[in-house]
């Protein structure tokens, strides 16, 4: 994992991991390819977790941070089904990396379990690190045991938003979705991400929309503060097709969800709002990678962060821009307030730029509560810490506004409320 | 606006890969053989005539150095440096250290005054020598009138050539105000409780692995010295040349301004042309106490290489300026035209309460040069605050990318910076990339960052054009208010020269 040439040996959760592996390898699903490649990435892993010295991992020092995994042995029941999102939901649920229910059905939609998906060999393909620095899917690849696979045949318009739900209640869960949406087709994907018990999460959810097609792909994650969720979504937009990507992060204790994104097709739209709410001693990395590599596309990247307590968020988000792509046009903004004087946050926004008809930008703000705007609001009767919830609230709300879906606006802002009940 | 018509005029006389000052000149020198030892460290120093505890320090950094691996984190490629294929010393033979400038070699005269920096005629000119005849007095008054700062007769400057100081100007007058500005070797001899307490207080000999290179074999440089409640009466100046085949040019520059002290400092390089390439890898110091400010502007303008991207200087530098007392304040302004590569982050630890620090950069990239530069703010005192503006113009092949840090300490309560980076791309085969890192580590810092990046809008192109203007020259014009903001800021002789060498920079892009 392209390490620092000095470090010799292994971390404590570094040697678990590999003793996971070796103890569960016999178990996991997947034909002679799949075990190539989680040998490929085991390899990886032993090579050691990235350091800060990676540039991808500048601010999160996975070796440094992730310094306990549980056992490999899965939790043992317990896990409770929750309230999708929005009603009338098709839910797919995962309690501990393992189907809890039989897949659902849906016309003009294909569900299938990743496991068998892996056995078959037909899912080979898209596993695998992307590179020496891909921590995450090297992890997951290595030890990836069930998931969701969905095909949303093309022209199909789906009414119903699909839920898939990842539930832990312990130990370590390291699961994949796969997602196709056939062109010209349409559809809301929730991503939820629960538990109630200290775990070690990876997951992975590889989307590919195809040409015309439309999604909105929301990812829920409020895990405990105990849990280690590494996490990554990798999306390819078709030609003049649309993806609207919201996340919100809150929860965890050390929280990694990479966002990698690529249009391959001409006239592809490609937006992001993020929520990022960190309490307690979390360590919160969002870390994204937009790659433009066809022209005429254009993208849209909100991302609006509240810290308190002793929290420390990170955002790292690159857009790359190909020789070839042009007419890109890409901005992205990355506003944090910090609520605490323990609170840090951390940001990169970065630019890589080979076209030049682009129009690109990116502009990052850190700061705290107006103390005039709260001013005036005390002045009028309104209690500090329901003023600071006010602001807080307008700050995060135009980030959720922006959906074009009331009940899922709806659904997001209960969330919100929730969260500032408890932490402003 | 003549500047921008001088701009255009130049691109269009001159050929795509011609520098202007790639010529050298033949001067017998005095050379080091090849190759970096600890005697090569032993006959620097002792051909300096340095004391015993500067040679242990030059020792020392050099150990260090041994154990230390090339940086590889910026965006730049080239071929692995041999460092024991470059001689750490070259100095022209017959300098002596002359006591005033007619002892200095007039070769090495012809090549200042061919570079626009006519030593002798400066001194003449403000009164240090009678003038043989009136009429010539005023033909130099006529030619002071084209424009070059060094003519103007209100610049001291110290000449770096090679590896020595050749000849350091306007020493008495200097002096007189109670300033010192000398090179970094007379300072070791003469000022050495000054060098002991401030060298590498501000960059380390352990910093990086070219300023701990730089430690071990530095030559030459500056050393200023701006007593308390001193305004420097003059714009100070140092111009460095690389003129030997195959040599490294590694110099140190020291500025120090004590309590309310004011100095501005401008810094110029040139190198000739050559196939391979050359080192140049310098550390620059900068401490401001209570209520001092330092001012310090940079034209690089090293040989950048041919159209092909062959030869060219490594420009490999470390620039730290350190606000140790409260309400000081540190200004770099830098315009980068030169160079194949250049590594280089002017920074600003902003140690004492209510210092403030700046950049402001204009990075123009073409042919194959690659750019990696950018600034560094540390806040660490309170109410501090900082400003970064970077103009970044990238054409033909190369990358051009500003990497910049900005971070607020846990007790820098009040931390304030607003930085805006903006790259103008020419052409479809240069990149143009940005690499901020903000770092808010207390609630109360309040940070801003925009970034963006585009090629000339059509719009502003057809609105110039509109009213007549040709293309080259709106092209130029827009060019043009693209840097103001950075150009507004360097001394106002050295702004005109900016501008044209922008110009120069980016012949056969332009239009």
């Amino acid at each position: 994992m392209n390490i620092h040439p000095t470090i010799q040996k292994r971390t404590p959760a570094e040697d678990a991991l590999v003793a996971s592996f070796e103890d569960r390898f016999s178990r996991l699903p997947g034909d002679p390819e799949v075990s190539v490649k989680r040998d490929a990435a085991i390899e990886q892993l032993k090579a050691g977790l990235p350091t800060r010295h990676v540039e991808a991992w500048h601010y999160t020092d996975l070796r440094r941070l992730l310094t306990h995994v549980p056992e490999s042995t899965a939790a043992k029941g317990g896990a409770v089904a929750v309230e999708p999102l929005l009603d009338g939901s098709v839910v797919t649920a995962l309690f501990d990396g393992v189907h809890a229910r039989r897949l659902p059905t849906l016309d003009g939609v294909k569900f299938e379990a990743v496991a068998d998906k892996l056995s078959d060999g037909s899912l080979a393909p898209a596993l695998g690190a992307s590179g020496d620095d891909d921590a995450v899917g090297a992890l997951n690849t290595a030890l990836v045991g069930d998931g969701v696979f969905v095909d949303v045949s093309e022209n199909t318009s789906l009414e119903v938003p699909i839920e898939i739900q990842n539930i832990h209640t312990g130990g370590q869960t390291h699961t994949r979705n796969a997602v196709r949406v056939g062109n010209g087709a349409s559809a809301i994907v929730i991503e939820r991400q629960t538990g109630t018990n200290p775990a070690l999460v990876s997951h992975v959810s590889n989307l590919s929309v195809g040409d015309g097609a439309e999604v909105t792909w929301v990812i829920v994650q409020e895990q405990p503060d105990t849990v280690t969720h590494l996490a990554q979504f990798n999306a390819y937009i078709g030609a003049n097709a649309k993806l609207t990507l919201f996340v919100m992060n809150a929860g965890g204790k050390l929280v990694r969800q990479e966002i990698k994104v690529k249009t391959v097709g001409e006239g592809s739209d490609f937006q992001l709002r993020g929520v990022n709410l960190l309490a307690g001693d979390t360590h919160s990395d969002t870390t994204m990678v937009l790659d433009h590599a066809v022209p005429h596309c254009g993208s849209r990247e909100l991302v609006r962060n509240v810290v308190t307590g002793k929290a420390r968020g990170v955002f790292q988000g690159r857009i790359n821009v190909h020789q070839i792509a042009q007419k890109t046009d890409a901005k992205m903004a990355c506003n944090t307030l910090l609520l605490s004087d323990d609170a840090e946050f951390l940001t990169k926004p970065e630019l890589e730029i080979f076209a030049d008809d682009v129009a690109c930008g990116h502009g990052a703000t850190v700061t705290e509560i107006d103390r005039n705007h709260l001013f005036y609001l005390m002045a009028r009767g309104v209690p500090e810490k329901e003023g600071r919830g006010m602001l807080v609230k307008a700050f995060l709300a135009e980030v959720i506004e922006e959906l074009e879906h009331p009940a899922l606006v709806e659904a997001l802002e209960a969330k919100l409320d929730e969260w500032f009940r408890v932490n402003v | 606006m003549p500047a921008v018509q001088d701009t255009i005029d130049r691109v269009r006389k001159i050929d795509v890969d011609q520098y202007k000052y790639g010529f050298s000149t033949e001067i017998e020198t005095d050379k080091a053989p090849k190759g970096l030892t600890e005697d090569t460290i032993r006959l620097i120093s002792a051909k300096k005539g340095e004391p015993e505890w500067m040679l242990e320090w030059r020792l020392d950094a050099f150990k260090r150095w041994q154990t230390l691996e090339e940086p590889t984190w910026a965006r730049v490629a080239y071929p692995k440096i041999d460092f024991q294929d470059i001689h750490y010393y070259a100095a022209p033979k017959t300098q002596a250290g002359p006591s005033s400038l007619d002892e200095v070699d007039p070769e090495l005269l012809k090549v200042y005054e061919k570079l626009g920096i006519p030593l002798k005629e400066q001194e003449i000119l403000a009164g240090v020598k009678k003038p043989g005849h009136e009429a010539e007095a005023e033909g130099i008054i006529n030619e002071m009138a084209e424009d070059n700062v060094y003519k103007s007769g209100r610049v001291a400057v110290d000449a770096v050539f090679d590896s020595v100081s050749v000849v350091t100007t306007f020493k008495k007058e200097l002096a007189q105000a109670g300033v010192i500005f000398c090179s970094i070797s007379e300072a070791i001899r003469d000022h050495p409780d000054l060098i002991k307490k401030y060298l590498g207080s501000v960059v380390p000999t352990t910093d990086n692995f070219y300023a701990t290179l730089n430690a071990a074999v530095f030559t030459d440089g500056s050393f200023v010295f701006v007593p308390k409640g001193v305004r420097c009466p003059m714009e100070l100046s140092t111009y460095f040349r690389i003129n030997e085949k195959n040599t490294g040019q590694f110099e140190r520059t020291l500025i120090i301004a004590e309590e309310g002290a004011y100095v501005s400092y401008l810094e110029g390089c040139t190198a000739p042309q050559r196939d391979e390439n050359q080192l140049h890898a310098a550390v620059v110091e900068l401490v401001a106490l209570d209520d001092a400010e330092i001012k310090y502007s940079t034209v690089q303008n090293w040989y950048p290489g041919d159209a092909q991207g062959k030869g060219g200087i490594y420009n490999f530098v470390t620039k730290r300026g350190d606000c140790r007392g409260h309400r000081s304040k540190i200004s770099w302004t830098q315009v980068e035209t030169g160079s194949a590569i250049t590594w280089k982050y002017p920074s600003c630890i902003l140690r004492g309460d209510d210092s403030r620090g700046e950049f402001y950069s204009i990075a123009v990239s073409n042919g194959y040069q690659q750019v990696d530069s950018g600034t560094k703010m540390i806040h660490l005192g309170k109410n501090t605050s900082s400003r970064i503006i970077s103009k970044g113009i990238a054409a033909g092949f190369s990358q051009n990318t500003y990497r910049g840090q900005v971070s607020a300490h846990r007790k820098a309560t009040g931390a304030r910076n607003f930085t805006n980076c903006d790259s103008l791309l020419i052409g479809d085969q240069c990149g143009a990339h940005t690499v901020p890192y903000m770092e808010a580590k207390n609630s109360s810092a309040k940070f801003e960052h925009e970034a963006t990046t585009s090629k000339i809008s059509e719009d502003a192109k057809f609105y110039v054009m509109q009213r007549g203007i040709p293309e080259e020259e709106a092209v130029a014009l827009i060019v043009n208010g693209f840097v103001r903001e950075v150009i507004q800021e360097l001394p106002m002789e050295f702004a005109v020269e900016a501008q044209k060498l922008i110009g120069i920079s980016l012949e056969g892009s332009v239009g």
